[in-house]
């Protein structure tokens, strides 16, 4: 047996230790990569930023912690730009039970590190709204584009100053009749939720996407045929908005060219206020590690292929 | 129209609609009893006609959508603020109102259906216990995890929904039992172990694409080059040092024409030449498949579907 | 309980369910399948409490009995037809019913006729958009130059957007007006792969056209493409995960655990 069919025949186990000792490291150094944005991401924070101050944007939350590493990131994000931009919003979920008390605590979290920072702490019935979940997301998403006041009907919210009011005496709904008046809609998934929403509602009210690396290649037609007007697409989606969020687009900051530049716009503002890089930057140093790992993986799996079957050809002669 | 069973959620007291206190349990007994005689009538039915039934169930869920695009509207009609003018308006107008309790009912029954899976897990896991077949152990575990998770989340749900309103229980200071505990099991474990579960398939693909992922064929190296391409523009550091150099190279001779050069330059151009046109194509043959799916169910006609 | 306790038994009681489920990748034994049905366990049962409290309470419970006046809010009606939903519900749970199982059929017929009836309803706000998308000039307008014109410029040994803003207005004005034989070719790659790979599901019979042959076989590298795309995505996904759990291990843990020291 050649060395080319000893390592053709290596235990799984020991791909698995190198896969976790190379993450462990690459986690150790966690940098502020220069990157190009995607333009889908562009186009996301774009859209985000030109929504005006006080508006009210739908959340459709769908993503549980089995996408952990890179929907948390999308949500977290999510909630920072909107609390940094003061958009008021209302989140649920049409895809998992679990899906709303996962958003729940993140928004805790956010909540909680706005306030260590000295910054507005976001308040239930006033700032935001929490739907919960609905069953059936076809359904759910219909009804939403039929008529949201029926949609949503009979539902109650607590409110900062006790008891608990119709959702739409609060103010963060008070002004909406039908789904068109919400500015925008952002669905955070990592299934074909996404491709649901933009089914039925997509012509009733801008939607962007910040969606896991499995369900962006799906989604990437509805963004060329303008039916999504942005994504962030998996963990570079991720660090893209933390990275658009720090820099802007097209914004000099006293440097002698911008770090983001896009010829689409003319310039787009980085947050104002809160933090920007975050989860994303943590773990993208990372990605690059296991990229390589898996890249290396598929050479190193060629070329044992090639030598093995070039010795048993020699062999044979 | 205003006794309609599609206007049950406009905000008007009718037939359908009661106040609380006015009668209103009454008429959910009456209500639930109607369901059960329903229920019953079903077990009385002949097997030649069950067929039929749930047919006509199907075929009168989809109705509503199917009519709400198929019957005309006046251009820029406002179906929930105006007023029909003719008799075509207001059948337009009905078939739109039906679609909000066709789907509420739809979410509710989705709702109950949840329960199903969970029932019958249940139920295979008590009868291991019971018969104390092989690993009856690990059943237990799962029985008492089921009872435990169910106990503490219902009780917090309780305590948080109807004994705080001014949000007490928001901060950790003043939580009870039954927080800590659902806050240890669903947080602290569940939440965990759902991400750990799906993180395991990183460790396969990275053995299958070392012992799987081979170049044998045309479409095989297609394919590899598609996400290699792919997966080095996803690597910020790679693409910023290549277009480093791109940049350098277009100072050196002037000729922005290189700039289509860097490598997240021809991996936006591959994806939105190649790759978008290439995922619409499947994504339409999958909702051609779909639409053809779906007339069928809706109509009764899929064999060996819901209605056989 | 001292929450920094609390944290610290909560988020090790996370490390060690990880790695309880991560031990199958080393072997399936009797630890693992010990997680393995504390994580169903659990999943379900929370399954049980998102169902009510999410949905079945808000859009059945309350939703039949409305709600009585509170100080913050009138009373609301409740619609008490609503309440024969329960016994349709328990119809699905008759599935384990011998003699009355075809009775479960009901509940999911109505769930899949409205999924049907709004295959129809969603056709063209679907696709309309992408086909008209999909339809992309191939004929260039003109043929000098040959490459679409930059808007960048070499500046002080930079490269740059163009900073004479007549300049470059005129540069934005020609590629609005023009369409420029690379980009022509762009566009005819785009819809020779887009028309190439959807043959390739419309053409499922027996082929004996050469040409038709040949866009067959252009439609399944494409499709390749396709593929490739989603592979590299979902490596990315799959690679955030592991990294999100052992960022959980080495950075969260260890944190919580040396604030404590």
């Amino acid at each position: 047996m050649t060395f080319w069919d000893k390592m053709q025949k290596v235990d799984r186990r020991i791909l698995y230790v190198i896969l976790v000792v190379f993450v462990c490291t690459g986690l150790f150094i966690p940098v502020k990569i220069p990157v190009e944005p995607d333009p889908s991401s562009k186009d996301f924070y774009a859209t985000v930023m030109a929504i005006p101050e006080g508006s009210t944007v739908l959340v459709q939350t769908d993503w549980t912690n089995s996408t952990r590493g890179e929907s948390m990131g999308h949500f977290e994000n999510l909630m920072r730009l909107l609390m940094s931009k003061k958009l008021k919003f209302v989140f649920y979920s049409a895809a998992d039970p679990v899906a709303p008390q996962v958003a729940r605590t993140v928004i805790t979290r956010i909540n909680a590190e706005r306030k260590a920072d000295g910054l507005y702490v976001y308040q239930i019935g006033k700032d935001y709204l929490d739907l919960g979940y609905f069953a059936n997301a076809e359904a759910t998403n219909t009804n939403m584009g039929t008529d949201l006041r029926q949609a949503w009907a009979n539902r109650t919210s607590k409110v900062p100053e006790g008891g608990e009011i119709d959702i739409f005496k609060t103010d963060v709904l008070k002004d909406i009749r039908k789904i068109g008046d919400c500015k925008m809609m952002v669905v955070v998934t990592a299934s074909a939720s996404i491709d649901i929403a933009i089914q039925r509602l997509a012509n009733k009210v801008p939607i962007t996407a910040m969606v896991t690396g499995v369900t962006g290649p799906g989604v990437l037609p509805f963004y060329q045929s303008g039916q999504v007007k942005g994504i962030a697409i998996g963990l570079k989606g991720v660090y893209d908005t933390e990275y658009l969020m720090a820099n802007g687009i097209n914004i000099k900051d006293g440097e002698a060219k911008p770090k983001v530049t896009w010829a689409k716009n003319s310039s787009v503002d980085k947050v104002a206020e809160g933090k920007t890089f975050a989860r994303g930057n943590q773990y993208y140093g990372t990605l690059h590690v296991a990229l390589v790992l898996l890249i290396l993986a598929v050479i190193l799996g060629n070329v044992g292929m090639f030598m093995s079957r070039r010795a048993a050809r020699k062999g044979g002669e | 129209m205003n006794n309609s069973i599609f206007l049950l959620a406009q905000n008007t007291e009718n037939f359908w609609r009661k106040l609380p206190g006015q009668g209103l349990v009454i008429w959910v007994i009456i209500g639930l009893l109607l369901g059960i005689a329903l229920l019953f009538a079903f077990t009385q039915v002949p097997s030649n006609l069950r067929r039929w039934i749930i047919v006509g169930f199907t075929f009168f869920a989809g109705l509503p959508y199917v009519l709400a695009y198929l019957w005309p509207k006046p251009i820029g009609a406002d179906l929930q603020n105006d007023i029909p003018r003719n008799m075509s308006e207001q059948i337009g107008f009905t078939i739109n109102q039906a679609i909000d309790p066709v789907g509420k009912i739809t979410n509710v029954l989705q709702a109950f259906l949840l329960g199903v899976g969970i029932f019958s897990l249940v139920r295979v896991h008590l009868t291991k216990v019971r018969r104390k077949s092989e690993n009856w152990g690990f059943s237990t575990v799962l029985l008492v995890c089921f009872a435990l998770m169910t106990t503490v989340g219902f009780m917090d749900w309780r305590q948080r929904k109807f004994m705080d309103d001014n949000g007490l229980l928001n901060e950790p200071a003043n939580w009870g039992f039954f927080q800590y505990a659902n806050d240890l099991l669903f947080e602290g474990m569940y939440q965990q172990m759902d991400s750990a579960m799906f993180s395991m398939i990183a460790f396969f693909i990275l053995s299958a694409a070392y012992r799987a992922f081979r170049i044998r064929s045309v479409e095989a190296t297609v394919m590899m080059a598609s996400a290699l391409i792919l997966m080095l523009n996803l690597m910020g550091a790679l693409t910023y040092a290549w277009g480093t150099g791109i940049e350098n190279l277009v100072v050196q001779t002037g000729n922005p024409f290189f700039m289509n050069f860097k490598l997240n330059v021809m991996a936006d151009w591959l994806r939105s030449t190649m790759q978008i046109p290439a995922i619409r194509a499947i994504d339409f043959g999958v909702f051609l498949g779909a639409l053809a799916m779906g007339l069928r169910l809706w109509l009764g006609l899929e064999k060996g579907g819901v209605s056989s | 309980m001292n929450p920094q306790t609390f944290a610290i038994i909560k988020i090790s009681a996370g490390v060690l369910a990880t790695i309880g489920l991560y031990s199958v990748l080393y072997k399936e034994t009797k630890f693992y399948r010990f997680w393995e049905h504390l994580f169903l366990g659990l999943a379900a049962g929370y399954g049980v409490v998102a169902a009510w409290k999410d949905t079945l309470y808000t859009d059945w419970w309350v939703y039949t009995f409305g709600t009585a006046a509170t100080p913050t809010a009138p009373a609301t009606p409740g619609h008490w037809i609503w309440a024969a939903l329960l016994p349709i519900g328990i119809m699905g749970y008759m599935v384990f019913s011998k003699k009355h199982n075809w009775m479960s059929k009901i509940p999911i017929g109505i769930i899949l006729g409205l999924w049907s009836g709004q295959q129809v309803q969603i056709w063209w706000q679907t696709w309309g958009p992408q086909v008209y998308s999909s339809m992309q000039p191939i004929i260039p307008t003109t043929f000098s130059p040959m490459a679409r014109p930059s808007t960048l410029e070499v500046a002080n040994g930079q490269v740059q957007t163009i900073a004479d803003s007549a300049q470059l207005a005129n540069v934005q004005q020609q590629l609005a007006n023009n369409l420029y034989p690379t980009q022509a070719l762009t566009n005819l790659i785009f819809v020779v792969t887009f028309i190439s790979a959807f043959s390739y599901f419309i053409f499922s019979f027996e082929l004996k056209n050469k040409l038709m042959l040949g866009v067959n076989k252009l439609g399944r590298w494409m499709l390749m493409v396709g593929f490739g795309a989603i592979f590299g995505s979902t490596v990315m996904a799959r690679f955030a995960l592991v990294i999100d759990r052992m960022s959980f291990i080495v950075n969260e843990w260890v944190q919580t655990l040396t604030q404590r020291v």
